[in-house]
């Protein structure tokens, strides 16, 4: 109901007082009347901008923040108003819908901004009103298709998986040709096969010449027979290999066969093979000469090549009604042009116009303007008539075209927009990763510099922080704290990328022979015994999963880890000096999943019969046993 | 003949006109001389002291009265239709068309086919600050669907069928056809004192001062605003 009419409640219940009469059973007792506090006004300062709306108004909608006692927690008792720290622009329409009882959604304001600030006032947007919500759920799919495309793309362009089957790589090498050198190749390969073979069927009916005792010319195909024939062969061999390769790779192998890319290979090729199994058979020879006409269709191939072509394809698929009716008006119109055409000319003598039929022919030629000459109106009515019918033809041909070509337009402006998106991301991945890797590199320059230092580190900016715009040093000096707060909860290191990816690459060469699964859960349950008893012994749960996601499969029968810890060797000594009491486990060495470290601190030797013992002489190599869970 | 004349001498200049219009391009038959548009009626009610006067209610309560009918009344009067969907929103489930009809008739007193603003602060002030005279008039009034000072049997059914109405289908015990009727009976039966077929002024207060029920129903709504 709207809340408007909300107001004529007490209309209504008054004129219900015209039932009282005719009532038969006594009424029932009214609720007690609790809004008897008086109707206020209530002051609603959104970032500076004031509103002001009586209490009853706002109270209508008591299960949003404003209509509840949520908003309490925003009133601001110095200034006796409430204060959102909000946009106040969409406010305006949030407090209409407060007012009117419709939502309106505003076309020059951005989608995401608007559902946050649903979001933030309680509102669910499906009430917005009918004059708005055709343009918010267009702009909501809009916004859906962009995030979902950044996020195929991301998945596309991550860092391949290692543990993609063989068959996941082909597939993955056929569908984006630029992922990898191979498939680039193979990719123009194919291209370049079926150029030469859509010549060669081309050039195979050129007149060649003659032969020595005949008159009439040979065409090309018929002089080199034999090589025209190796020819085929080779690009036949070629698509069927691939043909047979995709079909492999597939994820979905019916859904393969049966999409139109699939059709095309196989049109493609089997006039060839139909063509090997029939030549000895005299009387169907007739038929594999028609069946060389489907060759030409090699020509579609060339559609996995090129976006435009797969555009072209798509946009007639879409616009099959206008097309359906285009077709239609003009059979339409082609019927009753032929009719009156034959019998206007049936009078005259010696006339083209045999019969209806072979009158539609006129009428077509005359209708798309082509005016081949070969029928020609004699009879003034004829004439007449074949001027209306060319008049006509322009009108119908020329009304749906339109409308092809803005669909056209609209899907090829869309793919524009795709690519257009795609290259963006490319620099806004890296912005996002020259703003990460600000962020990281100010931090390991903040601990390199040490830690007691905190604003000396904006002096020694590096040329890859500018990208970053420092505007918060005392955040940035809290924030670098916390980190280390962290680095010393995890007794772990932040490392940049470049270390860690070599350390990486040396454990994996490193990898140990997995030890008795019985004495390493043993130990791995003793570990957590022990650490729960020693409070001294630190534990650790290792949260970097991403790091070692790659290289699980690899360590999956590895169930004890040794880490060595490497001495340090660049800027790390300073540190190390300083974080004595604990094991610098860097992330350059560490090949861990998810583990319990158990690590024994300095002061703690005692031995333990958990298999987790350390080595007394640790501050230089210390061997820690990480227990696979 | 001559009258044949000039009208057939009027119907060669339209066609003239029209093939003019025809070979020109515009075929539209005035493009020029739009009819002025009828602006909205817009009322404005008489003053805060004149309200006031007039009924028996307070300054502010008028102002939470007058907000809530210019919100869902922007031009200032209700026109039935207006009235009509206003008051079938409360009541989604049946139709309330009828009854609402009987309403605006019973609040548009001076019959001028809209209810302004003072219309219905009148009427809402006889119904909830009114004496039970009052109210049992106002009732009265509403009932009595041609304003003759009698309720027959006829207009009781058709208040009563529009009562029904508003219930719509999904009501326990089904809702039979002649339940209406059954209800208007009864109501003659109590109402009609000298079973003459019609209930007048009189006899309706009298037998609703007598009646508990009803007297303790009236003075339900009396603090709604």
């Amino acid at each position: 109901m709207a809340a408007g009419v909300a107001a004529w409640l007490p209309f209504a219940r008054a004129a219900a007082i015209g039932w009282m009469p005719v009532a038969s059973a006594p009424m029932p007792t009214p609720p007690p009347d609790n809004r008897r506090k008086q109707d206020g006004l209530i002051l609603l300062n959104v970032s500076g901008q004031k509103f002001q709306t009586w209490r009853n108004t706002l109270e209508r909608y008591p299960d949003t923040l404003l209509g509840s006692t949520e908003r309490e927690f925003f009133f601001h008792e110095e200034t006796n108003e409430y204060f959102f720290d909000r946009d106040p622009d969409i406010f305006r329409h949030i407090l209409n819908f407060y007012r009117t009882g419709k939502l309106h959604y505003p076309r020059q304001e951005c989608i995401s901004a608007y559902d946050e600030e649903l979001a933030f006032f309680g509102i669910i947007p499906e009430i917005i009103g009918d004059c708005c919500y055709e343009e918010y759920k267009d702009r909501r799919r809009e916004n859906q298709e962009r995030i979902q495309d950044d996020e195929d793309s991301e998945n596309q362009n991550d860092m391949v998986p290692p543990d993609m089957t063989f068959r996941e790589t082909m597939w993955r090498a056929f569908e984006n040709p630029h992922t990898s050198t191979m498939a680039l190749v193979f990719y123009y390969v194919t291209g370049f096969f079926i150029a030469v073979s859509v010549m060669a069927n081309v050039v195979e009916t050129v007149p060649c010449g003659t032969l020595q005792n005949r008159v009439k010319q040979v065409s090309c195909g018929e002089r080199y027979a034999l090589a025209f024939f190796c020819l085929d062969t080779a690009c036949v061999m070629i698509f069927t290999v691939e043909y047979l390769l995709r079909l492999m790779a597939a994820p979905s192998r019916w859904n393969f066969i049966k999409s139109v890319m699939s059709v095309i290979d196989v049109v493609a090729i089997m006039p060839y093979y139909i063509g090997l199994v029939m030549t000895d058979n005299e009387d169907v020879s007739g038929a594999f000469v028609t069946l060389r006409v489907f060759r030409v269709f090699r020509i579609f191939k060339f559609s996995r090549h090129s976006a435009g072509l797969r555009i072209l394809g798509y946009t007639l698929k879409s616009c099959a009604s206008e097309l359906g009716f285009l077709l239609f008006s003009l059979t339409m119109a082609i019927i009753i042009f032929a009719t009156v055409m034959f019998y206007a000319e049936k009078g005259s003598s010696a006339s083209k116009f045999t019969s209806i039929p072979a009158a539609f022919w006129y009428t077509i030629v005359t209708m798309t303007t082509l005016g081949y000459g070969d029928m020609v109106p004699k009879t003034i009515v004829g004439k007449i008539v074949g001027s209306v019918c060319s008049l006509s033809g322009v009108l119908v041909i020329a009304l749906p075209v339109p409308v092809i070509v803005s669909n056209f337009s609209r899907i090829y402006h869309q793919s524009q927009r795709a690519d257009k998106r795609r290259a963006q991301k490319k620099t806004k991945l890296g912005r996002i990763a020259a703003r990460k890797s600000g962020g990281t590199s100010a931090y390991l320059q903040y601990k390199s510099n040490g830690l007691l230092s905190d604003l000396i580190d904006e002096v020694t900016v590096d040329p890859s922080q500018a990208l970053v715009c420092k505007a918060n040093p005392m955040f940035d000096t809290h924030h670098n704290h916390l980190l280390h707060c962290l680095e010393k909860t995890t007794n772990h290191e932040f490392v940049d990328e470049q270390t860690f990816e070599t350390s990486l690459l040396e454990v994996s060469m490193a990898k140990h022979p997995p030890h008795s699964p019985s004495l390493s859960s043993g130990s791995s349950s003793q570990g957590l015994s022990c650490c729960s008893r020693r409070n001294k012994r630190k534990s650790f749960n290792v949260p970097n999963s991403n790091m070692t996601g790659g290289h699980r499969n690899s360590i999956q029968e590895l169930s004890t880890i040794h880490i060595r810890e490497r001495p340090i060797t660049n800027s790390r000594s300073s540190l190390n000096a300083k974080f004595e009491e604990t094991v610098p486990l860097n992330c350059k060495q560490p090949y861990i999943t998810a583990a319990v470290i158990t690590l024994p601190t300095p002061p703690v030797t005692t031995p333990e019969n958990d298999g987790s013992a350390s080595s007394p002489d640790y501050s230089q190599a210390n061997i820690v046993r990480v227990s696979a869970l | 003949m001559s009258s044949c004349r000039k009208r057939c001498k009027r119907e060669m200049f339209k066609f003239a006109q029209y093939l003019y219009r025809l070979i020109t391009g515009t075929l539209h038959a005035d493009s020029v001389e739009d009819e002025l548009e009828l602006s909205a009626v817009r009322h404005r009610p008489e003053g805060l002291e004149q309200l006031e006067a007039l009924t028996r209610f307070n300054r502010k309560e008028l102002q939470i009265l007058y907000r809530g009918f210019k919100n869902e009344c922007p031009s200032g009067v209700v026109n039935e239709d207006t009235f009509k969907v206003i008051y079938s929103q409360f009541f989604p489930q049946g139709d309330a068309s009828m009854y609402a009809h009987f309403l605006f008739n019973a609040f548009d007193t001076d019959k001028d086919g809209s209810v302004s603003f003072e219309d219905f602060v009148m009427g809402l002030s006889i119904l909830l600050r009114g004496s039970v005279q009052e109210k049992l008039n106002w009732a009265f009034n509403l009932y009595d669907i041609n304003k003759d000072g009698y309720i027959t049997k006829e207009e009781m059914l058709d208040i009563m069928k529009a009562i029904y109405d508003m219930m719509g289908k999904c009501t326990y015990p089904l809702l039979k056809d002649d339940t209406p009727r059954q209800h208007v009976e009864i109501f003659f039966q109590k109402m009609d004192k000298n079973k003459d077929g019609v209930v007048t002024i009189d006899e309706f207060i009298d037998c609703c001062q007598n009646d508990e029920n009803i007297m303790r129903s009236m003075q339900l709504f009396e603090n709604v605003i």
